[in-house]
């Protein structure tokens, strides 16, 4: 189920990309006939007039080579400029910004508000909230996530923030580890991603209660009130179906398409996917590090459920009453 | 100080692939990289058929250089932009940035024996590409340099084996300021086609090309 799941994404991926490319290569084509006519006429007018061939040479189009390999018959390509400005420019720039700015603001928030604690008293009575299957999936796919983010953030502010600590060879140590590991636990990480919407999806579905915890989501943020929640609030929902289900599959296909080049597709779609890769993945840690604070610090007892897969029936009712006496009837 | 630089003639380059055969043997490049390729516009066309001849430029600006996330590009004296293979990673981002597609990776092109890339979880091996025969990081000559990239001929006094072995000498290699100087004559003599494919890509505009000169005296290189 999960690998008919994986794979038909991947088919989608593949034949809309391969579509774009066949469309592109019948282009090449008739343009490069009609720019070989417009050079015999451009000679006769004017010899040595070789506008219409450095127009070619700047199409990007594939010309006659006799060597192998990637577009070898491409003289000129423009994109890959266009591609490290973004790169270096608005997405390590951007990117690296909000992986300042988040935590600082979770900070000043924990600072200001503190952890929302219990109201009431433990009644030392324990509900379960997720099954050992649930953990394990968690737990797989927060390592992996974790993993994926630290190997990328030194691949992409590495060479900023480490080479001048730690020098080259030393940095080129790590990053030949941190590539190797990142592109090696990807895929590990899509097929967790995969079998966690499988599993938590039926809990997740959007419901009327869920735009009354929004409306309300300062208030019940800061403890001081409290709207009824099913076994998932608005906000875990939205990092649900917002994080691991759509910047999972961002992130899961733009990276498939850069771990595995074997494929022989083109630089333009490999920098494509890189910088949505890119965008993906930061504003994905970026909002995990939401997920991981609320998880652990930011609520008292959320991180012993997750951790032992109970909780207290005081803790039930106050964050999700509305599971609470489902469970319970 | 010279600024070395690559220049393709295409009013003379006939496609013989002089270069690419030289550069293979000079360097013992391994099997299925060319450093140096030619390709061939509107083939087989008459009269509208152009070849030249394309390596890494050494581009001034390098946008490899720029991207590389262990930074193991370096640029000499020259302009020669080399870099340094115990360093890099085989991420591929110099290839996706390079203008002219000189960057070439052992697992990505046809290297293995039934001529199938192996560059599965983006395991492409150490990047490659043209020296400008300057070598590597290694002491110059000695046998680890040229294990990794091949002859160090700048080092010798000596310039490119491609440029130095092209039999039309369509392919020239040197001080761009020499370069430029030849290929004006050449201009002055056909009387037009002042266009020098790439120059202006890896170099810049022509007003920027400040350590060459403008190859043409005339600002008028689109590519
Ligand atoms: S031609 Fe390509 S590899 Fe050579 S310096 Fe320019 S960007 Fe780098
Ligand atoms: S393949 Fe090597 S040289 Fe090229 S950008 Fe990656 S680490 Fe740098």
């Amino acid at each position: 189920m999960v690998r008919t799941l994986l794979v038909a994404i991947w088919l989608v991926v593949c034949s809309a990309l391969g579509g774009a490319a066949a469309i592109a290569v019948a282009d090449d084509a008739a343009v490069a006939t009609d720019s070989a006519q417009q050079q015999v006429n451009r000679q006769a007018q004017q010899p040595l007039n070789n506008a219409p061939v450095w127009r070619g040479v700047r199409s990007g189009a594939a010309h006659s080579t006799q060597a192998t390999g990637r577009e070898a018959g491409v003289l000129i390509q423009s994109a890959g400029e266009t591609w490290r400005q973004i790169r270096n420019g608005p997405i390590t720039l951007i990117g690296g910004l909000l992986l300042i700015l988040v935590p600082i603001a979770i900070a000043l928030f924990y600072g200001l508000k503190g952890p929302l604690k219990l109201h009431g008293q433990p009644t030392g009575k324990l509900v379960q909230r997720f099954s050992s299957w649930e953990r394990a999936i968690h737990w797989s796919t927060a390592i992996a996530f974790v993993v994926l983010a630290v190997t990328g953030v030194l691949l992409l502010f590495g060479k900023h923030i480490l080479i001048p600590v730690i020098g080259h060879a030393g940095f080129a140590w790590f990053a030949t580890i941190a590539k190797n590991v990142h592109n090696i636990v990807g895929p590990l990480f899509i097929f967790c991603v995969a079998c966690m919407f499988i599993v938590f999806v039926r809990d997740n579905i959007w419901h009327g209660i869920d735009w009354e915890w929004l409306k309300k989501a300062p208030q019940v943020l800061s403890g001081k009130a409290h709207v009824p929640s099913g076994k998932y609030n608005a906000a875990e929902k939205g990092w649900f179906w917002g994080g691991v289900a759509l910047l999972g599959l961002v992130v899961g296909a733009s990276g498939l398409i850069l771990n595995f080049p074997n494929f022989e597709q083109t630089r333009f779609t490999m920098q494509i996917a890189n910088i949505v890769h890119g965008v993906g993945a930061l504003l994905f840690v970026a909002a995990s590090l939401g997920h991981i604070y609320m998880g652990t610090i930011g609520t008292e007892g959320a991180y012993k459920a997750m951790r032992t897969g109970y909780v207290d029936e005081t803790w039930a009712k106050e964050h999700h009453e509305l599971w609470l006496n489902e469970v319970k009837s | 100080m010279a600024r070395m630089k690559f220049l393709c003639d295409a009013e003379r380059c006939i496609e013989c692939n002089g270069c690419v055969t030289a550069c293979k043997n000079e360097h013992e490049v391994p099997w299925g990289i060319n450093r140096r390729r030619v390709v061939t516009i509107n083939d087989g066309q008459v009269g509208a058929e152009k070849s030249m001849s394309v390596a890494c430029m050494h581009c001034s600006d390098a946008p490899c250089m720029a991207v590389c996330p262990v930074d193991c590009f370096y640029k000499t004296e020259d302009g020669v932009v080399l870099h340094d293979k115990d360093l890099c990673i085989g991420c591929g981002y110099c290839f996706y940035a390079c203008p002219f597609g000189a960057p070439q990776f052992p697992a990505s092109n046809a290297s293995a024996p039934d001529g199938r890339s192996t560059d599965w979880f983006g395991a492409r091996g150490k990047m490659d590409k043209c020296t400008f025969c300057a070598g590597g990081p290694e002491e110059n000559g000695s046998q680890e340099e040229f294990a990794k990239y091949g002859r160090n001929r700048l080092s010798e006094g000596k310039l490119p084996i491609c440029a130095e072995m092209c039999s039309t000498k369509a392919l020239l290699g040197g001080d761009g300021d020499v370069l430029a100087d030849i290929y004006r004559e050449r201009v002055t003599v056909r009387g037009k086609g002042s266009e020098v494919w790439g120059w202006g890509t890896a170099y810049g505009k022509p007003d920027k090309q400040s350590d060459a000169g403008s190859a043409t005296g005339k600002a008028e290189q689109s590519s």
